[in-house]
């Protein structure tokens, strides 16, 4: 039984990154913006999360540092995709390719080394054996579903990402729903990089969960609650291998594959084109013919 | 006398070439129904982008319910109380009808979305003007008629007095736009005023208080309904313009070589959009296909040129069943196309004109040489012979297609379509968007391969056009060609009367 | 007609001086953080001056590093070209660049041949990578952004697996790390130093100038013909540029989707030759990793031409041997070079968005 709730707790600290950047992947990409720089975005986060940590002596402080510098890196996604329009997915990798070197950077600055930060010993508390910041998953969840579905300003992001002009008519303000997408990702991956390792920054902790993320998102189908429960499969099942990893016959490498295999499946297997925002992707420019 | 709700008073808009609006005026009572009538291009459009803040007018002045407005974009239309209700819907699909028609008026409590009030806003509009639309359901599931009842409870919910339906019944079942019609009633008892676009001649009959006729620009002539006939209404229209004739040398049609055997095509949405449509196209003729927009011509077109979304009939070249050919296989056997939007689907446009001169042949020689390199000389050979030839206005051969005015844009695609030597040339909108002297020309390029004895298919919302290059029309409608004229028969009344569905020597007392 | 001549021309080279001006305004960050370090700019521009500029065996460092980046920015100029995001080259140049050892370990060639073969190896390993994705793409239209990531991650951990187990050639206290059994010598890439040295520029021998750089310049040859001057080049050109005009001329769209995705797959299998052939001598997935990606960085900045993309490599070899001159002289830390790199993408990449739209607009006012 007490295997069971570690199990379950487990599962979810190890699916939270996922789900936290998949949750805010889900806003970005209903105002119409795909970021795929979450996955760079979390490194920087990662590594300013710890440094706020250490920094000020509070994880909660680090927290706040990394939702910051999650907003400010996504900011840049953000001016060059709506006000530069630039293709989304071109400034993504451009973004990520700054992030790894950003990170670096910053890393070598903090820390003086260019590949691992100092020890953070100031950690979130722990619940049931795992990183209790995890646990937050759940209202955060509820949240992002209420705020996309039952607010104003979820339903003006929403008709922004299925046809801005119609909403520009509208008066909603098209440009700053799309800011609002974009930033709002941005600050869950600061989340999602708390979720991750906390004591310490790695070059490549990531590990390609920012990617995964993209991949629940279009599973999830573009629903917050859907985008968390594809999360938490890719999560569980990953958690599975690592618990059973020593046990089972298999090469752990194999065992390695299987999230990235899984999401390749997933994705192969979708049945018939599942519907992103109509304008997802596309560059709106107010006039245009 | 009812109060004016609207009045134009001397509006005019020019744009580069053309005088879209020419000391127009025009107003509207609360409580009527006034139709707009006119051609494409005549300026219906222009004048409703005008009222709506999307243009602003040269000089005139609008006023609503007696004050002087300045309308500055749709927002500003729609507080001054003028909606408008385009063709082409404004929706968001996947969402319900409340919240299609509350976005951007949403009431709330501190940001949360008050579903109850709003609910309760929206069931008394419908209640008050009589509309009803099923709150909660999903856009994307309704018929388009309950749609289009979201796009106007949208209007009316922010307090439209002023109704603009732009060629509403264009996407309208018949008993659709009978619904439509009974809606009109609904609204100007209560005081609204409606004002209505459209072709179509019977609808205007039955349901507008007055009738106001638009042609090249001008206001030809606003009046009552009573006394009023189809067929005065389409001389309205057409008018008795000076044709811009070509020269036609007499020419024994040929065999055939396209037939057209009741083909059925749907649109992108479903509907049938080619109705089991029928016809031939002979060697030396040019085969005009006359019809307002959205009768089936674009569909039409698409799966002769590229064999797209066929559900049944047959096309066949010189005898050939073309179902399964591919775009490659009909430009070998010499099916060529000038597609209506030259900047989507005829020009790639970061690249050079002489390339795109190449485009559909460009694997073949002399263009492409065995080994399959690029034969760069022969293009740059080949297009400036093309350019001398067909005058187009470029620095050089070599200047992107993107730096040529759309004139010569729309030269270089009806050239290189010519310059194939094609069995069939399939011709759509080929003078759209283009001046006079070019359009000129290319009226000459295409009576010359019909001399050559090429066959044309030309289909046009241009009825001069029309007029003047085919041998003969046939009249589009719904899908269907309801009546072929000849050259000599071609009458610009009766051709203009059958494009709306109306029949010949029809009198229709009002 | 001679003005709008002269105008054309003024529009083509802004349309060209997105990277210039891009590049210019990353140095000028550069230069800030330099001097928010508190570090003098002068001498930081000196010490990239000796470490990367400062004579023969530091200007082939810089080329010889531009190698395996000028085969991974081809090999995304030929996707990107094609309108296909293979962000998976990292993935495919790993198994790529295990197949080519494969060959140089258990096929016993004659030298000659053996090389060629190695090489040709190599390149079908990485087409063998792109090739699941591509087929998703093109049959089902499932975005081949995630799932060349995706297999980038799959590769790896393959790779893994199979240079600890069946394809292990480790020698107990001999080798340092997981490795294949050695590549033949008949397979191994030789040096062309001495050639160089013959023609006057004295590079020496620990600077790997070496059969790599041949594989470099011929491929960059055959893809700069392939895009320029055959037919199927200006397919994928055309194919790039607009589907739906693509499809009007004629185009099988969808095949030459495919055909870019496989081909650059294999050019993504040539990345990794020069340190498996040439300095390892056995492949092991230590190799150095993150090319892949660069490339992607390298073919953004040179606009995804072949030509181009020499210019962009050599630019990153040389910002590379910066950094290790700037941290060795100065404080600036070697990882400021990683962080310019993406900077510089970023500038690139607004600024020619800007100026292909300020250059439309003029073009629609001269037309009145």
């Amino acid at each position: 039984m007490g295997f069971i709730v570690y199990f379950l707790a487990k599962g979810l600290e190890i699916s939270s990154p996922i789900a936290f950047s998949a949750l805010g992947g889900v806003y970005s990409e209903r105002a119409g913006v795909v970021n795929i720089a979450l996955e760079g975005i979390m490194g920087v986060t990662a590594l300013t999360l710890v440094w706020g940590a250490i920094t000020f002596q509070s994880i909660w402080v680090g927290l706040l540092v990394a939702i910051l510098t999650g907003v400010l890196v996504s900011l840049i996604h953000a001016v060059v995709t709506v006000t530069f329009r630039v293709d989304h997915v071109v400034s993504g990798v451009a973004i990520n390719v700054f992030g790894i070197g950003l990170s670096r950077f910053l890393c070598q600055s903090f820390f003086g080394a260019e590949t691992q930060s100092k020890i953070n010993p100031y950690l979130f508390p722990k619940l049931l054996g795992v990183n209790s910041l995890a646990f937050w998953l759940i209202p955060a969840v509820f949240i992002g579903w209420f705020v996309l579905y039952r607010t104003v300003f979820g339903l003006r992001l929403r008709s922004v990402g299925e046809n801005p002009e119609a909403a520009d008519t509208l008066g909603v303000n098209v440009t700053a729903m799309r800011y609002a997408g974009v930033l709002i990702s941005g600050a869950l991956c600061g989340i999602a990089s708390a979720t991750l390792f906390a004591d310490k920054w790695i070059t490549g902790m990531v590990a390609g969960r920012g990617f995964i993320a993209l991949a629940a998102v279009i599973f999830g189908r573009w629903d917050p609650l859907g985008a968390v429960l594809a999360s938490l499969l890719f999560g569980y099942a990953d958690t599975f291998r690592i618990v059973f990893e020593s046990r089972l016959p298999i090469p752990s490498q194999f065992v390695q594959m299987f999230p990235y295999v899984l999401a390749v499946v997933v994705l192969a297997g979708l049945v018939g084109k599942s519907r992103a925002p109509a304008w997802d992707g596309r560059n709106y420019e107010k006039g245009e013919d | 006398m009812a109060d004016t709700l609207l009045e134009l008073r001397e509006i005019t808009k020019q744009f580069p070439g053309v005088i879209a609006n020419d000391h127009v005026s025009f107003d509207l009572r609360a409580g009527e129904v006034h139709a707009l009538v006119g051609e494409n291009g005549a300026g219906k459009t222009t004048l409703m982008k005008i009222l709506y803040g999307l243009y602003r007018p040269d000089s005139g002045t609008i006023s609503v319910e007696g004050s002087a407005v300045s309308v500055r974009g749709p927002r500003d239309a729609i507080s001054r109380g003028i909606g408008m209700v385009h063709q082409h819907f404004m929706l968001f699909p996947p969402f319900s009808v409340l919240e299609n028609i509350v976005i951007g008026e949403e009431s709330h409590h501190a940001g949360v979305l008050a579903t109850g009030t709003q609910r309760a806003r929206v069931q008394s509009i419908m209640q008050e003007n009589g509309i009803t639309v099923p709150v909660d359901a999903r856009v994307e599931e309704l018929a388009v008629g309950l749609q289009q009842r979201v796009e106007i409870l949208k209007i009316l919910f922010r307090g439209a007095k002023i109704l603009i339906f732009d060629e509403p019944t264009a996407v309208l079942t018949p008993q659709e736009s009978a619904e439509l019609f009974r809606t009109f009633r609904a609204l100007t008892s209560h005081g609204k005023g409606v004002i209505f676009i459209t072709h179509k001649l019977d609808e205007v009959l039955a349901v507008a208080d007055r009738i106001t006729v638009i042609r090249q620009g001008k206001v030809v002539r606003t009046m009552d309904r009573a006394g009023v006939t189809k067929p005065m209404i389409a001389e309205l229209m057409v008018g008795k313009p000076v044709l811009m004739e070509v020269e036609r040398p007499a020419r024994e049609a040929g065999a055939t070589v396209l037939e057209v055997r009741d083909l059925k095509v749907r649109s992108p949405r479903g509907l049938a959009a080619v109705d089991g449509i029928s016809f031939s196209v002979k060697a030396g003729e040019i085969y005009g296909i006359a019809g307002v927009e959205g009768n089936g011509q674009s569909e039409l077109v698409h799966a002769i040129a590229e064999g797209v979304e066929i559900e049944s009939g047959e096309i066949l070249l010189d005898g050939s069943d073309t179902r399964k050919w591919s775009v490659r296989k009909r430009r070998e056997n010499g099916i060529t196309h000038i597609p209506e939007d030259r900047l989507k689907y005829g020009l790639l446009l970061p690249f050079s004109i002489a390339t795109n001169l190449t485009l559909g042949r460009h694997d073949k020689p002399p263009f492409a040489t065995r080994l399959q390199t690029v034969n760069q000389r022969a293009i740059r050979e080949s297009a400036r012979r093309i350019i001398r030839q067909f005058d187009i206005r470029t620095p050089s051969e070599n200047t992107p297609a993107n730096a040529l005015s759309g004139g010569n844009q729309q030269k270089a695609v009806v050239a290189r379509e010519l310059a194939a030597d094609p069995r069939l040339l399939v011709a759509s909108q080929p003078t759209r968007g283009v001046d006079i002297g070019a359009t000129e020309f290319i009226h000459r390029q295409i009576m010359k391969a019909r001399t050559e004895g090429k066959a044309v298919l030309l289909v046009s919302a241009d009825l001069d056009e029309l007029l003047s290059l085919s041998d003969r029309i046939g009249v589009i409608f719904k899908g269907r060609i309801i009546r072929e004229f000849t050259h000599a028969e071609a009458v610009r009344e009766e051709v203009g009367l059958a494009m709306t569905g109306g029949k010949a020597g029809e009198e229709r007392a009002g | 007609m001679s003005g709008s001549r002269r105008r054309i021309s003024g529009h083509l080279v802004l349309s060209q001086a997105a990277p210039f001006i891009g590049f210019l305004a990353s140095m000028v960050v550069l230069v800030v953080i330099v001097v928010l370090m508190k570090e003098s700019p002068v001498k930081a521009v000196e010490a990239v001056y000796k470490f990367a500029l400062n004579g023969a065996a530091k200007l082939g460092a810089v080329l010889s590093i531009s190698i395996p980046y000028y085969l991974s920015g081809l090999s995304i100029a030929i996707a990107f070209r094609a309108g296909v995001f293979n962000i998976g080259n990292e993935g495919q140049y790993f198994v790529g660049g295990l197949v080519g050892a494969l060959a140089g370990v258990y096929l016993h060639l004659p030298a000659p041949l053996h090389i060629p073969v190695v090489v040709i190896s190599a390149m079908v390993g990485g087409a063998l990578w792109a090739l699941v994705p591509a087929i998703l793409k093109a049959a089902r239209g499932i975005s081949e952004v995630i799932t060349t990531i995706m297999f980038n991650n799959i590769g790896f951990a393959l790779v893994n697996y199979l240079i600890n187990g069946p394809l292990s050639g480790m020698a107990k206290g001999v080798s340092l790390e997981p490795q294949t059994k050695k590549i033949l010598p008949t397979a191994l890439f030789g040096k062309l130093n001495g050639f160089f040295r013959s023609i006057g520029w004295n590079v020496p021998d620990y600077v790997y100038l070496d059969y790599s750089l041949v594989v470099a310049i011929l491929a960059g040859l055959v893809i700069w013909f392939l895009l320029f001057r055959t037919r199927q080049g200006f397919e994928i050109r055309a194919v790039g540029t607009s589907t739906d005009v693509s499809r009007y001329a004629g185009i099988k769209v969808r095949r030459v989707q495919v055909t870019a995705f496989l081909l650059s797959g294999a050019l993504a299998g040539l990345i990794g030759l020069q340190e498996i052939f040439a300095i390892r001598g056995f492949y092991t997935y230590n190799i150095a990793s993150g090319l892949g990606f660069d490339g992607i960085a390298i073919s953004l900045i040179a606009q995804n031409h072949p030509v181009g993309v020499v210019f962009s490599s050599l630019l990153f070899g040389f910002l590379k041997q910066a950094g290790y001159g700037l941290q060795l002289s100065t404080k600036v830390p070697n990882s400021v070079t990683y962080a310019i790199q993406g900077l510089m993408i970023l500038f690139i990449v607004a600024i020619n968005a800007v100026i292909v739209r300020a250059v439309r607009s003029m073009r629609r006012k001269e037309q009145g």
